[in-house]
């Protein structure tokens, strides 16, 4: 047993820190640091030098073109682009349809669909959610019907992550009504620009343009972009869901964040109060002890003798943190964080006169931080809630 | 970075569970506690297995073993709820007379890695709340030799010990951490008087009065012997705490899919449930942050001190939520004395309140932040 990582992973890690700090774009990682909108260009121009580089895919094996890192090096490599201030890949595509399509796809799937996907060329987005189905995704309707050589898809999905880029989306879809739920399901695979599909804004609380609904009218899709069997998607579905790792705990950024809070709770004078100062201990010690548990799973699957089932509590864990960070962030500012001003989410906005009077100093990094928090409760519903991830730990528990 | 325990200490784990399994049983614990919680018998059983030696060098007839073993047989007391001051007599004791001259450590440590002598700090003071620093206890020269003269408190088996390790001060005020020394006193010397008691969970502890007692210097500037051995014993409460912890939890997971309500096992009911996966959690973060307290035993006073505090805040939640839900999910049965659940919570929160309870040290890890926070911090 030994906490530290050995010289080679430490080499590892030097090399990364490296190249991320040569290559990341300082006016990205800046919008990162300060929390300010990041638009397509900026997470397309990012996810491009990686996939350049060969790291976009930085989960992948060597036989699809990744760097074949293991559980390990994958989480340095994570660490290293958190800390520096890199955007999170926007990961439908490397993250979640790359391995269905390398684990089940045919050969001229992976031929036709992996080279955009590491390069960063081609936006990919996800549809599993729909209005009828949340927690409950296996109630999925929206139905594609095999007419000849192609799919015939109607219905709607909900929540798209920025499925207003969108170029290709990945989807679950009913391809038949007999036994279980479950076993009625297809993956397939969509290009957006197909006739009769329309994206239409789903305005969140905070007032940002994040998620989407996407509908479907008679979109015809080639019989050839059926993902393995028909009937099987959910079981490659859940392949999919089995290889989220560590990464659903975001601790690596929840770290940054903390760093970001400790900032913000000195501009605002409240790090010297010892009743907030402790709550900002409170949420390191959690934070230490989420990274712990990270690193357990980590070392497991290093060492290949046992695995470590902890993936609900991760998420879990990993999205309260979360919400306490952002929620103490706008706490920290207090006052500051009342006045609405969406133009304080882009770079360069300094504040104008009218506001700077009213909050002197204050007001640009305070602007964003009621708006992150309201965005963030999202984290505990999506990717099953909580709840349903309770209940899936419950499980392994009790039987 | 790795968690997987070697063979050596798999093969230590499993020697203590299968003396717990075979010789310490709920009835025999039950039966030590209610006649008042001696523990020199169960101590001198596990010197026979060489477990009082595991931290003391080997140049002294111990087994020289570090934190990782100790943990290893921390967790396995606790999981067996073994009722005896195992970490204060061979892990805290053996750390503090590490700062001792080679003859006192000549004198005792082979004596106490073979179980027939039992020695325990006696460090706490009735005013100084979870201070280490809090030091009254006032030393004077006294020939070639020191006397001791103060009180301490809730000192653990402190009427069967043979001596206690004692902080004293040698100079300063009740708060400076300088001039603090660490001393050695015979339970039987003159001027010393003991007046003891069972605890909440069913151990023992003492009341130490000293009036000019002769004391054995150990260390003249003892405070960071103190805060060493404190740290080992903060380390070895988690680990305990995490058996503990584990086998309440597995307890509760039993009797959950035997008790039947409504016609039904009480494990289907989704509130139930809920609140076993948040159990979970604790445990599971607790176990975390006992790994980290026991690896970070060997760094440097000031990222030793930081990680310990953090590790003390996670455990002392854990065992409160776990310890309190536990009984919850019992219903009735998990507030009677004749079932074992509620041993086991009292023995939770007994430790919570050793070496200082959650709001000491968050206060601890408040204090001690800095600009980057994380486990390589």
């Amino acid at each position: 047993m030994d906490l530290n990582f050995t010289d080679e992973e430490l080499a590892f890690r030097a090399h990364i820190r490296q190249w991320v700090s040569e290559h990341l774009p300082a006016d990205i990682s800046h919008k990162v640091h300060h929390a300010l909108r990041l638009s397509r260009e900026d997470m397309q121009r990012w996810a491009r030098i990686l996939g350049a580089k060969g790291w976009l895919g930085w989960n992948w094996p060597v036989e699809f073109g990744g760097p074949g890192w293991n559980a390990v090096q994958r989480h340095l490599f994570e660490e290293e682009c958190a800390l520096a201030g890199a955007p999170r890949v926007v990961p439908f595509g490397p993250v979640m349809v790359a391995p269905v399509i390398m684990a089940f796809g045919n050969r001229e799937q992976q031929q036709r669909f992996l080279p955009g996907i590491a390069s960063g060329e081609v936006w990919w987005s996800q549809g599993y959610s729909e209005p009828g189905s949340g927690s409950d995704l296996a109630s999925l309707k929206t139905r594609a019907e095999r007419r000849g050589s192609v799919y015939v898809v109607n219905g709607q999905k909900t929540w798209t992550t920025l499925g207003q880029y969108g170029e290709w989306i990945f989807c679950l879809v009913r391809t038949s009504n007999e036994g279980k739920p479950q076993t009625g399901i297809s993956f397939l695979l969509i290009d957006m620009k197909s006739p009769g599909i329309t994206v239409r804004p789903i305005i969140t609380l905070e007032g940002e343009h994040e998620v989407n609904e996407v509908w479907f009218d008679n979109v015809e899709v080639p019989a050839e972009n059926l993902i393995g069997e028909e009937n099987k998607g959910w079981t490659y579905a859940k392949h999919l869901l089995s290889h989220e790792r560590t990464n659903i705990a975001d601790v690596n950024r929840a770290k940054r964040e903390l760093e970001r809070l400790k900032r913000i709770a000195k501009a605002e004078g409240v790090w010297d109060d010892q009743r907030f100062r402790d709550q900002i201990a409170l949420l390191e010690v959690d934070i230490v002890a989420l990274e712990m548990m990270v690193l357990r799973v980590l070392s497991a699957e290093k060492s290949g003798k046992q695995s470590l089932d902890v993936a609900g509590l991760l998420k879990i864990r990993g999205s309260e943190i979360q919400q306490r960070y952002t929620e103490l962030m706008m706490l920290a500012a207090g006052p500051a964080s009342v006045p609405l001003v969406r133009e304080a989410m882009e770079a360069g906005w300094q504040g104008d006169q009218a506001l700077a009077a009213l909050w002197p100093g204050a007001v640009p990094q305070a602007a964003p931080l009621a708006g992150t928090y309201f965005n963030y409760r999202k984290t505990s519903i999506y990717g099953g809630s909580n709840e349903v991830q309770r209940n899936i730990v419950a499980q392994t528990v009790l039987g | 970075m790795d968690f997987e325990f070697s063979d050596d200490q798999d093969s230590l784990r499993d020697a203590v569970a299968r003396w717990v399994e075979k010789g310490f049983g709920f009835e025999r614990r039950h039966a030590l506690a209610k006649a008042g919680g001696a523990s020199r018998e169960v101590l001198n059983e596990l010197a026979e297995l060489g477990l009082m030696g595991l931290a003391v060098p080997e140049a002294h007839g111990g087994m020289g073993f570090g934190p990782v073993e100790a943990m290893v047989v921390m967790e396995e007391l606790g999981r067996g709820l073994v009722h005896a001051p195992y970490a204060a007599a061979a892990l805290v004791s053996p750390t503090a007379l590490s700062a001792a001259p080679q003859d006192v450590q000549a004198t005792w440590l082979p004596r106490m890695a073979s179980g027939e002598a039992l020695v325990v700090l006696a460090h706490q003071e009735r005013a100084a709340r979870y201070r280490l620093n809090h030091v009254t206890t006032r030393a004077t020269a006294n020939g070639t030799g020191h006397v001791l003269t103060g009180a301490k408190s809730v000192v653990p088996a402190g009427d069967e010990a043979d001596a206690f390790i004692v902080p004293a001060r040698l100079s300063g005020a009740d708060h400076d951490t300088a001039g603090i020394g660490l001393f050695l006193v015979e339970r039987g010397g003159t001027g010393v008087s003991v007046r003891g008691y069972p605890t909440q969970d069913g151990g023992r502890a003492a009341e130490l009065t000293l009036a000019a007692a002769p004391a054995t210097l150990i260390c003249a500037d003892g405070f960071d012997a103190l805060a060493l051995a404190a740290d080992v014993g903060i380390a070895a409460a988690c680990a305990e705490g995490t058996g503990l912890m584990e086998r309440l939890l597995a307890i509760t997971v039993d009797y959950m899919n035997t008790r039947k309500q409504f016609g039904v096992a009480i494990a289907s009911f989704q509130a139930l449930r809920h609140r076993v996966a948040d159990v979970k959690m604790q445990l599971e973060l607790g176990r975390s942050m006992s790994y980290f307290a026991s690896m970070k035993l060997g760094e440097p006073a000031a990222a030793r001190r930081r990680a310990i505090s953090q590790a003390k805040v996670q455990l002392g939640r854990s065992m409160r939520q776990v310890g309190q839900d536990c009984i919850q999910l019992h219903g009735g049965i998990g507030v009677t004395d004749e079932y074992i659940a509620s041993h086991y919570f009292k023995r939770l929160t007994m430790l919570e309140m050793t070496w200082g309870d959650t709001l000491h040290h968050l206060g601890e890890v408040s204090s001690r932040m800095q600009d980057s926070a994380g486990v390589f911090a």
